[in-house]
């Protein structure tokens, strides 16, 4: 890993930069027309990238990610022919229905009568509690278990066959069992039907620290403002008042950074930065990069959002980001979009929890998760995402995640920070 | 979506493995023993009555982990007379015992609030005991939402 | 304790009034129930007793199971007569005695 040398084509201005602007610097705010923030080059995050303890360690190369997007198996070019009738047994189907290891269950997406209790189904599929009476034939439901884009090309379903999910027998015994639903569901409790659950609103004070434990971040990054690294300077040495000069910064982040050729997030120009003046080893995710990356949204609180995708080069990782939203991962085969898009997942509900759409998923990045126990940036739940529909994740400073940031971003331009937020 | 009564749904007896289940499915889980007997330690074995407890606590949580649990008891705060022990157990956690409070005259209202672990949807019975030993129970369900993506 | 109690209580009040008071102590609340990554049992530990006292006479106190949340949350009330210093003191599974102390004034 090669850290802490200073990017080169700019390596000469930037040493003119640290001998002679420094002093002047001290009095000015940070400003795009000002010399460019020097910045270390080399990787951001650990290498090897190591999944962090306790997520989930299967390993799924045989699949899609953000940064590969062509090793997933193709989808099928027509159903796949039965030879033999079908011998499932309901009972195992319905036990499978609702096995939450393989990505999730079918009740994540679908009613289904009284499978697994009709407790907190999700809405993001057609209600199936009465597919027995559709009239289909085995070898139609095993098709649209194997791969429903046999049937229907922009499908969000999982391929559960094809992708290696479920075998022939289990998809089998799910059919028997879809075969088997008849009847409306009957919900023990009105919150446990989709079309009636109240979507979560957010209302607790963030900024109260009798509520929101991740601000733990503000005061270590106020200590560390002043800390002095290994080369003996401070952020505070250049950057005096800070609460006044970083009054607007972060709303303009990520940016497109020429001298990196991708885009930039805080975390990682907290590293970049801090490693190449102060000398400070502040990898994304270590607790000092976060609370670094907290503190200069905290100080823009309230201001609005507004990236800037003007030059042909960030308008170039704008596209490349709206394409990656697009873009299907893991063996479970989602894209953002089919979670996130109010034409497909988005404003539904995946088992108990609700899908937001992606205007309102970056204002109060990073975020105190209530379910996590612990404060996430926006590459962490990139990284999340990714693993939680069976995908390699990226190290957090990957260039597509940076692409993707970016465009995440634009969407949510106009939205005042609030950071650090509080989610499940 | 149609909507069929509970009553209909045990009636057509259809997929009755499947139906069996939900028949009670919107009762209150049963108490299981632990939870019973840390309650009966707090009583003495004494019954307690319903009514002037106010529990505030979510319906829905979309976690478990930190569900914010007021608790108002609605009785004089008097030298002579005063709520003097709250007693918070959970009927489906691995262990009943949430919390015990011990109030004083000093405090001048029943009121505490803390924010609380629940393993699944179950109930969280609150029991309050008198300087003068009256005893007063309320329960509330709180649904802890089940996870989409899974492991 | 990773750092200093939070309080939240009025600086003053009025004689007879009824004051609100928040506490919070940064603390896991090992709950003794979890696993770390190779398997092993993760010890208990957790804050299992807090009081609270008014000008030394007791205020409030509370036992607290493994079923209370990380970062312990404590509210609750004080009838205040007079000025004087609120003392609360957290007591860990390991013995740790944290204490902090707040004064109100009353007129």
């Amino acid at each position: 890993m090669q850290r802490g040398l200073f990017v080169g084509p700019a390596a000469i201005a930037l040493l003119a930069f640290t001998t002679l602007a420094l002093p002047r610097l001290a009095a000015t705010a940070p400003d795009p027309g000002a010399a460019p923030a020097p910045l270390a080059t080399g990787d951001a995050s650990a290498r090897p990238w190591k999944r962090y303890t306790g997520w989930p360690t299967r390993d799924s190369a045989r699949f899609n990610t953000l940064a590969n997007p062509n090793v997933s198996p193709p989808a099928p070019k027509e159903p796949r022919k039965l030879t033999k009738p079908l011998a499932g047994d309901p009972a195992i189907g319905a036990k499978l229905v609702a096995d939450r290891t393989r990505g999730g269950s079918c009740l994540a997406c679908h009613v289904m009568g009284q499978a697994g209790n009709a407790d907190m189904p999700g809405n993001v599929g057609p209600d199936l509690s009465e597919i027995g009476n559709a009239g289909l034939d085995d070898e139609t439901l095993f098709n649209f278990v194997n791969d429903a884009r046999v049937y229907n090309a922009e499908s969000v379903m999982p391929p559960w066959g094809t992708n290696g999910l479920f075998n022939d027998a289990e998809i089998g015994h799910i059919v028997a069992f879809l075969k088997t639903l008849k009847s409306p569901a009957v919900f023990p409790t009105s919150l446990d039907d989709p079309s009636k659950r109240p979507p979560p609103v957010e209302t607790r004070d963030n900024l109260d620290d009798m509520v929101n434990p991740g601000l733990w971040t503000i005061e270590k990054a106020q200590q560390l403002w002043s800390a002095r690294g290994p080369n003996g300077s401070s952020c505070a040495g250049c950057h005096g008042q800070a609460a006044e000069r970083f009054k607007t910064w972060a709303v303009g982040m990520p940016k497109w950074e020429p001298r990196l050729d991708k885009v930039l997030g805080i975390e990682e120009f907290v590293y970049r930065h801090a490693k190449a003046t102060t000398g400070f080893d502040w990898l994304m995710q270590s607790d000092e990069n976060t609370a670094m990356a907290v503190y200069l949204r905290f100080l823009a609180n309230g201001q609005e959002m507004h990236v800037d995708v003007t030059s042909p080069e960030a308008k170039e990782a704008y596209e490349r980001g709206r394409a990656l939203t697009a873009t299907k991962v893991g063996q479970l085969n989602f894209s953002c979009l089919d979670c996130h898009d109010p034409k497909r997942g988005g404003l539904k509900w995946i088992r108990g929890q609700w899908l937001g759409e992606q205007r309102g998923q970056l204002d109060h990045f990073p975020t105190w998760r209530t379910s996590q126990q612990a404060i996430w940036d926006i590459r962490k739940r990139f990284e999340w995402c990714n693993v939680a529909v069976w995908a390699n994740e990226l190290p957090p400073d990957a260039k597509e995640y940076g692409d993707l940031e970016l465009y995440l971003a634009s969407v949510n331009a106009g939205l005042k920070l609030n950071v650090p937020g509080i989610r499940h | 979506m149609s909507r069929i009564s509970r009553r209909d749904a045990v009636l057509m007896g259809a997929s009755v493995t499947l139906y069996l289940s939900v028949a009670d499915g919107g009762a209150a889980l049963a108490t299981p023993p632990e939870a019973e007997a840390e309650i009966a330690k707090f009583t003495g074995g004494k019954p307690a009555q319903d009514g002037k407890i106010a529990i505030d606590l979510p319906e829905i949580a979309e976690n478990g982990n930190t569900i914010p649990l007021a608790i108002t008891v609605n009785l004089p705060m008097s030298a002579d007379s005063y709520v003097s022990d709250i007693l918070v157990v959970a009927d489906g956690n691995p262990n009943p015992g949430i919390a015990k409070f011990h109030l004083t005259p000093l405090s001048g209202r029943a009121e505490v609030g803390t924010r609380i672990r629940l393993a699944a949807t179950e109930n969280v019975i609150v029991v309050a005991k008198t300087s003068d030993g009256k005893l007063y129970s309320d329960r509330k369900q709180v649904k802890v939402t089940i996870g989409g993506c899974g492991g | 304790m990773a750092d200093k109690p939070r309080l939240k209580l009025p600086k003053e009040a009025k004689k007879g009034d009824i004051i609100e008071i928040k506490t919070l102590v940064q603390h896991p609340m090992e709950t003794g129930l979890r696993k770390d990554a190779s398997g092993n049992a993760i010890p208990r530990k957790i804050i299992n007793k807090f009081s609270a006292t008014f000008n030394g006479a007791p205020l409030f106190s509370a036992e607290l199971e493994p079923a209370v949340a990380a970062n312990p949350y404590l509210q609750f009330t004080a009838k205040v007569d007079q000025g004087g210093t609120f003392r609360f003191t957290w007591v860990d599974d390991d013995g740790t005695v944290t204490t902090a102390e707040e004064t109100i004034a009353v007129t």
